[in-house]
């Protein structure tokens, strides 16, 4: 036993600041790693202070004792045939989750050390430490667990490729990544990725999807989301002390853009993922909430709550642009995915037999006047025997921003936009197209920052995808037509209360 | 005649799809090319008249792209009359 209790060291050995002689401060906390946002000298940092403390070694204790029990369960599970008996849109859930997930987590590792380098005072260095060591656990058994499992699902190589391919979901979760954390400087990383992402979104998310991976019996899932969740809520409490810094002196307006900056982006990326997890792939036996339920008692709640606690307010899109999308934003996606399902590298599972479409019904009333007749016209089609039509012929505009398809005309028409086109844009010449008024909002906080990358349709155009056709897309995305996305029902759904499926094929 | 990319919204589609079309087609095949993509696809065909709206107005069914002044990628709406 240690002679001294932690909280009599704790401080004393965690606190090595000191003031620079031999370089200057923008020498040892160049603006590009470490913005200040002007609050200087750097003393004014080094009160930042982390609500939940652990020392080195109980981390490595703690972190020993949770890799030990969670690839146990991998182990004996592995042995089971316990995926194999898995609902087949909750298989997809985790082959898309592993591909978005594996390696950005990994990846937020860099942002966690430039942190453990460039935070502004030593706690937080040390803090981001922690964090370094957390993402590439996670990026790593987010890798091995697919991998125990690629002998009854091939694509769970996803896990690693997908972030290495062009598939476009890829690229879309790439950008959204590189912004929040790959090449964002440290303090603003804090606020994006820790206080935002992490505490707003994820470490949430992680704790609805454990319940649900034990509820519809993935023990393995559900023990590694645990095991993930535990190391996201210490590392992402970085983000609250670097708030009430920047709002200490004087600086909320910039907290508040740049939560209002990542916040919006989050969210489309985590309806694209969630939002079609929670309301079509999770089997509708153990769905225990919808995905707008979710949003509303756990996310919008809890944002609320900080926004208030740190005296920020809510985003200028909150009430005319946030909440109305969670009526119609993550159902248009859903159904854009599973249209052009040889595009991923899941399975989309439509989710919509009768039973399922009632349950949308009840949960979005009007879904079956604004989404259902969608979903008549395919599942005519499905049953004439016309699978043709039911498959993409051309493609979707894509976002200049969030790189997800722009899908306005739905919002349109579900009542809650004003126009079906996208937001325009020019900027030095050359036209942008947005998804929406907060997309195009964020690329002109910084437009340097953004006008450089090209969409899957501006590579189209502009020559990159050869043969310029569905398949050289598909080529180019890294999808041969063994892990290009099916029904993941084999159109069961559109055949219940009709005739019994394959009847159509004759 | 050349290719000539258009972003087609198709009425009562839940997409912006882009379209490729011929800068000699008149309105009425560029409403045509738009369809293809949805009418019966997502949506059942709309009945009456196929127009193209740009910027809030409809288009000459004859007039071209070029008539009309779209540049590449404008955003053209085909609607039933």
């Amino acid at each position: 036993m240690p002679a001294l209790r932690r909280s009599d060291w704790y401080d004393l050995a965690r606190d090595l600041n000191w003031n620079l002689s031999y370089v200057t401060e923008d020498e040892a906390f160049p603006e590009v790693m470490s913005n200040n946002y002007g609050i200087t000298p750097n003393e004014k940092w080094w009160g930042w202070d982390e609500p939940y403390k652990v020392s080195y070694r109980e981390y490595v204790h703690n972190q020993h004792g949770k890799d030990a029990s969670v690839y146990s369960v991998n182990s004996v599970i592995a042995r089971s045939r316990m995926f194999e008996e898995l609902d087949p849109g909750w298989k997809s859930a985790i082959v898309a989750h592993y591909g978005a997930i594996a390696v950005p987590e990994y990846l937020a590792g860099l942002g966690e050390s430039r942190m453990g380098r460039f935070g502004r005072a030593a706690a937080w260095r040390n803090m981001a430490l922690f964090g370094t060591l957390d993402e590439t656990r996670h990026g790593q058994i987010q890798t091995y667990f697919p991998y125990t499992l690629l002998d009854k699902e091939p694509r769970m190589d996803w896990a690693h490729k997908a972030l290495h391919t062009n598939e476009w979901g890829a690229i879309a979760a790439r950008h959204l990544f590189d912004d929040m954390f790959t090449a964002n400087d440290a303090v603003s990383t804090a606020i994006q990725l820790t206080f935002t992402f992490e505490t707003g979104f994820t470490n949430l998310q992680f704790l609805g999807m454990a319940a649900d991976a034990m509820e519809v019996g993935d023990l393995d899932f559900g023990a590694l989301i645990s095991s993930i969740q535990t190391d996201e809520s210490r590392h992402a409490q970085q983000g609250e002390p670097t708030v009430k810094i920047l709002v200490e002196n004087g600086y909320a307006d910039v907290a508040q853009r740049l939560v209002d900056h990542m916040f919006w982006r989050s969210w489309h990326v985590f309806a694209l993922l969630t939002g079609l997890s929670m309301d079509y792939y999770t089997p509708l036996e153990h769905r225990s909430h919808s995905f707008k339920e979710f949003m509303q008692e756990w996310i919008v709640k809890q944002f609320l709550d900080q926004f208030r606690d740190f005296g920020l307010e809510p985003s200028w899109y909150w009430e005319s642009h946030f909440l109305p999308e969670l009526d119609w934003y993550h159902h248009a996606l859903h159904l854009g995915v599973w249209f052009w399902r040889p595009t991923v590298w899941w399975n989309p599972d439509a989710g919509v037999s009768p039973a399922e479409r009632e349950w949308l019904e009840e949960k979005y009333p009007g879904w079956n006047d604004t989404f259902g007749v969608y979903w008549d016209t395919i599942g005519d089609n499905l049953r004439r025997g016309e699978e043709t039509k039911t498959l993409p012929e051309t493609f979707p505009m894509v976002c200049n921003m969030c790189q997800i398809p722009v899908v306005t005309p739905a919002g349109f028409r579900a009542g809650k936009l004003e126009s079906p086109e996208p937001q325009i844009h020019i900027h030095e010449g050359r036209q942008y197209v947005f998804c929406s008024e907060p997309c195009k909002w964020v690329f002109q906080l910084n437009p340097a920052r953004f006008a450089g990358h090209t969409s899957v349709v501006d590579r189209f155009l502009g020559g990159e995808i050869q043969p310029p056709t569905i398949p050289g897309a598909l080529e180019w995305m890294g999808l041969s037509p063994e892990e290009m996305g099916q029904d993941a029902t084999n159109y069961a759904w559109a055949f219940e209360g009709f005739e019994a499926p394959g009847a159509a094929a004759s | 005649m050349a290719l000539f990319p258009i972003q087609g919204i198709y009425q009562d589609d839940f997409v912006v799809l882009l379209v490729p079309i011929d800068t000699e087609d008149p309105m009425t095949v560029v409403a045509e090319k738009i369809a293809h993509h949805a009418a019966g696809v997502r949506v059942p065909p709309a009945s009456g008249e196929l127009r193209i709206k740009y910027q809030g107005e409809l288009l000459d069914p004859e007039a071209t792209v070029v008539d009309a002044g779209v540049p590449p990628l404008g955003v053209l709406q085909a609607v039933a009359e």
